[in-house]
């Protein structure tokens, strides 16, 4: 491939075009039309886009999808930007769990309005007006009446359960839709020549831990990881082979053994810019996939060195 | 980038009265926005042949495949009308355009399911299976 040219920077892009739920624009019994907002993206901490329904009673995630040097021609008109967005309903419960468990250390039972709160994202307090958060509530922390008032407490414990029955529900879509999810993900045509591996249920539930882990903390994500029962992978397995550029002969004999060398920087893949994000996922899970890769060619090298 | 607490309003209503526009994603940068005679030189020459198209663009040979929007979903072209003075203000959004399929283009290459963008149709579903849960022990 050439060299990228030098693209002047998109800026006067007014236009969008987006795959969205239907309810997004259905839901029309209220007055008030569904608004994008800014609210704090539980994974990273930084700011996401996401949409609330008309009414604030549903969430939507936004997650645009983009591949480099691509357009649109929409009716008698170009579009430059070339993104596709997506627009899909979302379990409010991801964004109301980073504010219970940063009130958790107190230890004490809060009522929600006090917590579920962002200073920095104003728009996060009408989370509480979508009902299937309030009713669901109980999945993510304990709950105590005194008269009329509800006050609410983080359980890490009831959460990872919940998170768990999330990964169980992923992998039955991912089943379903027969997306593939082993080593060969990046080419389905050339998994399904593949006899079904021994791993599969484990890829499974892999990659579907890495879905749900794009709506929750790392701590989390490392704590679900354990519930499910699934090891953590320490060396990086990547999906092509052991590619010549990392000269094995330059590392010192004595890594062979220590596989947290491999999380070396110059290990750590570049990902596509332009993944989707279940792709995204794709490629965590892949680089899990080829453990036995290094360790087979590795300690070969060191024989050969001696 | 703007404010935190600004919001983005979209004119929901404005899907009703929105006419139908075919959509073609194109496998390169148009360094422009705005019109285009798109009828006249473009689609007018896309062949059909059993479920491919082809089409000559700028004298690239263009392979594409009609994609239809997942179930349950619909294309939208949102399109801000009024641009805000200052990162301080609300905005709004309304359809400019709606969408039930859309061709998408491969330079040379035919079009098969392991194209992104063929992928990328299987989010809605994902997502769905991430969220639904909630409903599911509710009733």
């Amino acid at each position: 491939m050439a060299a990228k040219k030098k693209r002047s920077p998109n800026v006067d892009n007014d236009s969008w075009v987006t795959i969205a739920a239907d309810s997004v624009v259905d839901a029309q019994k209220n007055d008030s039309d569904p608004t994008f907002v800014r609210l704090r993206n539980p994974s990273t901490g930084a700011a996401s886009l996401y949409v609330l329904g008309s009414g604030d009673l549903q969430l939507y995630e936004v997650k645009a999808f983009e591949e480099d040097f691509h357009s649109w021609f929409i009716g008698q008109t170009v579009q430059r930007d070339g993104r596709l967005v997506f627009i899909t309903p979302m379990d409010p419960l991801f964004l109301i769990v980073p504010c219970l468990s940063k009130s958790a250390k107190e230890g004490t039972f809060q009522p929600l309005d006090q917590v579920v709160m962002d200073e920095e994202f104003s728009a996060c307090s009408r989370l509480l007006k979508c009902k299937s958060a309030l009713a669901s509530l109980h999945h993510i922390a304990e709950e105590k009446e005194v008269e009329t008032l509800k006050f609410y407490r983080f359980s890490q414990d009831k959460t990872i359960d919940w998170l768990k029955k999330k990964v169980e529900r992923t992998v039955t879509v991912l089943k379903k839709r027969e997306i593939c999810v082993g080593e060969g993900v990046k080419s389905t045509t050339y998994v399904r020549v593949k006899p079904a591996a021994d791993h599969q249920e484990e890829d499974y539930l892999r990659y579907a831990h890495g879905l749900i882990s794009e709506y929750i903390s790392q701590d989390l994500s490392t704590a679900l990881l354990k519930h499910l029962g699934l090891p953590q992978l320490m060396s990086p397995k990547e999906t092509e082979p052991p590619a010549k550029k990392r000269k094995i002969s330059e590392q010192p004999v004595e890594a062979v053994e220590d596989y947290t060398k491999f999380n070396g920087a110059d290990f750590s893949r570049k990902p596509l810019k332009k993944m989707t994000a279940a792709q995204k996922t794709l490629a965590k899970v892949d680089k899990t996939g080829m453990k036995s890769m290094s360790s087979f060619f590795s300690p070969k090298v060191k024989a050969e060195k001696k | 980038m703007s404010s935190n607490a600004t919001v983005t309003r979209l004119c929901a209503s404005s899907v009703d009265h929105t006419q139908r526009a075919p959509v073609h994603l194109m496998p390169c940068e148009i360094q422009s926005n705005g019109s285009a005679q798109v009828s006249q030189f473009f689609t007018a020459t896309t062949k059909d042949h059993k479920s491919e198209k082809t089409v000559s663009f700028r004298g690239r040979g263009l392979k594409g495949q009609e994609l239809s929007c997942p179930q349950g979903y619909t294309g939208l072209v949102l399109k801000e009308v009024h641009k805000p003075s200052s990162d301080q203000e609300d905005r709004t959004v309304r359809v400019s355009s709606v969408f039930d399929k859309l061709t998408y283009w491969n330079l040379e290459t035919p079009p098969n399911s392991d194209d992104t963008v063929v992928m990328a149709m299987d989010w809605p579903e994902l997502a769905e299976g991430v969220r639904v849960l909630a409903f599911i022990l509710l009733h």
